[in-house]
């Protein structure tokens, strides 16, 4: 298992590199000079050429590409071309609030699919099932940022529960404040994630129920309750798994749009806004981030299946 | 045109105010701020700041994506300039209500006969907020930092007639240039637009860097910089300087907050996550006069907008084709389906902020009025009816775009609208690749700023191909003549030929609103700037 995991931690540190190289060449790919963009109304050719030159532009590509590389081995992720940040400022500020909605999502995901899946299961084509079914389908097809401002309007402007804006520390504001900032953005995108996670949960449980060793297991006299949530749900967790690790990855960028709606500066609008912008140290060093935690995430879920599931083994 | 040899006329402590209102009223332009709002008339700095009551933060939400930097030098997005840096940066003068120039960091100031000398007397003991005086000798090396090569500030470009700036007492600053420049005060030495010279201190800089001075300066404002609540492009707060040459400001302090999206905007408002908000997007205008909680304040904008179209490319090369285009536009319907009628006519690329050059559209008769008949008969004689131009647009609001492309499609023409990413879109600007845009001004100090860019042969933002010698040679006396009276009369000169010209089909101009919550009181709006030391909260 522990060479398992090495092997695995060699090959992504590949997988990473070969991304951050090939989003370094990409993003000069995309039509528009930065120094134009940033000089905006004050563009001049002088002044244009005065700043490419300030900010190491004028360089070739690879000159420009070798020592990115060099520095991001040293740790240094370098500064913002269009302001007055470092990279590393910007996800250290930024980390923390994604990481709490996409979190906080996961867990408010899991919270309403898990339970809802397996009663849909369980009272399968009942009235239950039908309402639970059509509920996700809502769910899946509302676009999150319509959400948001739904969830906004009803708890922000009319009953005045929680702020419309924001983010606030957990360490420095306190965890009250920090989860009231939480609640609407993570069930903005939590809500359309359950819907996903929950159809998963229902199919795997089905699937599971009509197994023969379900049948053994009620054959042996166990309770109905022992039987779905041992045997059953834990055999039917596999594809929920899976889906949930490639989710989490949807999740960040599914911050995207709710942190614009929640004016919330978290991963994802740093990287929107680097793109637009074409701020390259600020885009390869959010999307070597990104990579960095899609690859973590398939690593956790992947050996989450042997612990599911004791006859995987990796070797 | 004569060089008028009365730069008396621009020094201190108050420029033309009188000669501006005079020239405001002979052109009508006070009637029409008048019926914008009661507010607008009223001059600044006129309360005494201790009689009201003191205290309250003040919760600012502004329509951003992001706060690049907050070093003056640096900052190159107007609205950050005038309504953030404007409250923590001072300049060597100010704007008053009119735009009109009065004292701020120089309590007076000369200029010599020859338009080339300026001596400004600067306020004694003056200090930035770590408590360091602020001297004359502070103004050089901000001279000398936004003028260095290796530092490469957008705005050096604004210092570059000086040829000598010297100290010779710690509040006298005299400035030399090759030559007089009219707009030098606005746009090189104000509050807010003139942020090449607002002073920055040497010993900072020596200590935390040009980086590190873009996220947490020091200046010498109303309002100094909290550091450990900087986060770019999420926001900042602010708290009053104690020490601040005008007294101590009512609010304790104002917290800053970047929200992108507008519908949140609005939301914030609603919901009370916000005090202020500092532009109302034309889509708020109705929902937010709707609630009686709020107030909404207007002042005409320092803006316009146009259809530019390209001289270099057929069938634009033709005057015919662009008069038959901007006569084809029928503006009210334009500004009713694009901006809910919201927005002003436009009728050329002066703005009804500056009251003493602005003409109002209804005493001025523009040849490129709607007139449907003669846009048609126009278009056939320039044939074009084959014609597939494109309209270069950003992403951002497709409305404007598509009304025009709508109305153009009544004399023929078939625009196609090609929507392109922000980078791209500057590029291609610059570059003088599309065949029609729409573009305008925002954020300006003096209509000089814009005008010059536009429609002077080698102008910055000409990349139109437009040019006609008498108006390079009105805008280069605008520039040398100091009397504000005769510089209004070139500008109207000039908006005259470019109406007949027709680079741009004139659109609208965009007044600049701000809303607040209704203990929010004393504020005085300036347009495009959000000075806020004269606000307090009632009930505080």
């Amino acid at each position: 298992m522990t060479q398992y995991i090495i092997r695995r931690l060699i090959h992504s540190v590949i997988i990473v590199w070969g991304c951050a190289t090939l989003v370094f060449f990409l993003i000069r790919a995309i039509p528009g000079d930065p120094v134009i963009q940033m000089l905006g109304p004050e563009y001049t050719p002088e002044a244009a050429e005065a700043m490419r030159h300030k900010l190491g532009l004028d360089e070739s590509v690879i000159t420009q590409y070798f020592r990115w590389l060099g520095n991001i081995l040293q740790g240094d992720l370098g500064s913002s071309i269009t302001g007055a940040e470092t990279v590393r400022g910007a996800i250290l500020s930024g980390l923390p609030k994604t990481m709490s909605i996409t979190l906080l999502a996961f867990l408010i995901a899991t919270l309403i699919a898990v339970p809802t899946g397996v009663l849909a299961a369980l009272r399968r084509n009942s009235f239950a099932d039908f309402a639970v079914s059509l509920v996700a389908f809502v769910g899946v097809s509302m676009p999150s940022f319509w959400f948001g401002i739904i969830l906004i309007l009803i708890f922000s402007v009319q009953l005045n529960w929680l702020p419309s804006l924001g983010y606030a520390s957990f360490t420095e504001d306190g965890a009250w404040e920090w989860l009231k900032h939480l609640i609407l953005p993570s069930l903005a995108i939590g809500a359309g994630y359950s819907a996903i996670l929950m159809r998963f949960v229902r199919a795997g449980l089905l699937e599971a129920l009509s197994s023969d060793y379900i049948r053994t297991a009620r054959s042996k006299g166990l309770s109905e309750r022992r039987v779905v949530i041992i045997h059953g749900l834990r055999n039917s967790l596999i594809p929920v798994v899976t889906v949930a690790g490639i989710q989490v990855a949807l999740l960040l960028s599914g911050t995207v749009v709710i942190e614009t709606v929640f004016s919330i500066r978290g991963i994802g609008r740093i990287l929107v806004g680097a793109i637009f912008d074409k701020d390259y140290p600020m885009v390869q060093g959010t999307i070597l981030l990104i990579t960095v935690i899609f690859v973590l995430a398939n690593l956790v879920v992947d050996i989450t299946y042997t612990l599911l599931d004791p006859r995987i083994k990796y070797g | 045109m004569t060089e008028r040899i009365d730069w008396s006329a621009l020094s201190g402590p108050h420029v033309s105010r009188r000669t501006l209102l005079t020239l405001a009223m002979a052109s009508g332009a006070v009637g029409y701020a008048a019926r914008l709002n009661g507010a607008w008339a009223t001059s600044r700095l006129p309360t005494r700041l201790q009689d009201v009551p003191q205290g309250g933060t003040l919760r600012l939400g502004m329509g951003i994506t992001d706060i690049p930097t907050l070093d003056p030098a640096q900052e190159t997005t107007g609205i950050i300039a005038g309504e953030i840096l404007s409250n923590i940066f001072s300049g060597l003068v100010q704007f008053d209500s009119e735009l009109g120039i009065i004292p701020d960091l120089a309590e007076d100031w000369t200029i010599s006969d020859d338009g080339l000398v300026y001596t400004f007397t600067l306020r004694s003991a003056l200090t930035f907020h770590n408590g360091d005086p602020l001297t004359a000798s502070d103004l050089i090396y901000t001279y000398e930092r936004t003028t260095d090569p290796e530092f490469a500030s957008p705005h050096a470009n604004k210092l570059q007639l000086i040829t000598d700036i010297a100290a010779p007492d710690d509040t006298t600053l005299i400035i030399t240039q090759s030559a007089p420049y009219a707009p030098f005060l606005a746009t090189a030495c104000s509050r807010g637009p003139g942020r090449a010279l607002n002073p920055i201190p040497k010993t900072v800089i020596d200590e935390i860097g040009n980086e590190g001075f873009g996220r947490t300066p020091v200046g010498c404002g109303p309002f100094k910089v909290v550091p450990d609540s900087v986060e770019l492009a999420s926001g900042l707060e602010l708290v009053a300087f104690e020490d601040w040459y005008g007294g101590r400001p009512p609010l304790d302090s104002i917290e800053i907050s970047v929200i992108p999206e507008v519908s949140s905007r609005l939301s914030a408002m609603e919901s009370g996550d916000i005090d202020m908000l500092d532009i109302v997007p034309a889509i708020g205008v109705d929902r937010l006069a709707a609630n009686d909680q709020f107030t909404i304040v207007e002042a005409p904008g320092t803006n316009w907008w146009g259809l530019r179209m390209n001289l270099t490319r057929p069938p634009w090369d033709n005057p015919d084709a662009r008069m038959a285009v901007a006569r084809a536009i029928d503006r009210a319907d334009f500004n009713e389906k694009a901006f809910l009628g919201k927005v002003v006519e436009c009728v050329g690329p002066i703005a009804p902020a500056f009251g003493w050059v602005y003409q109002d559209p209804e005493t001025v008769t523009s040849p490129q009025a709607y007139n449907l008949e003669q846009a048609k008969q126009l278009a056939e004689k320039a044939g074009l009816a084959d014609a597939k131009p494109k309209l270069m647009l950003q992403s951002d609001d497709p409305r404007p775009a598509e009304n025009l492309r709508n109305q153009l499609a009544e004399i023929g023409l078939d625009v196609e609208l090609d929507l392109v990413n922000t980078t791209a879109y500057f590029e291609r600007w610059d570059a003088g690749d599309y065949d029609m845009n729409i573009t305008g001004s925002v954020v300006d100090a003096d209509p000089d700023d814009n005008v010059w860019n536009y429609f002077y042969s080698e102008g910055p933002w000409n990349t139109h191909g437009y040019s006609n010698p008498e108006v390079d040679e009105l805008l280069v006396a605008e520039r040398t003549t100091s009397d504000q009276e005769e510089r209004a009369a070139i500008f109207q000169q000039i908006q005259t030929i470019a109406q007949q010209d027709a680079p741009f089909a004139f659109l609208y101009h965009e007044p600049d609103r701000t809303a607040f919550i209704s203990s929010v009181q004393g504020y005085v709006p300036i347009p495009e700037q959000r000075y806020l030391e004269t606000i307090w909260l009632e009930g505080e």
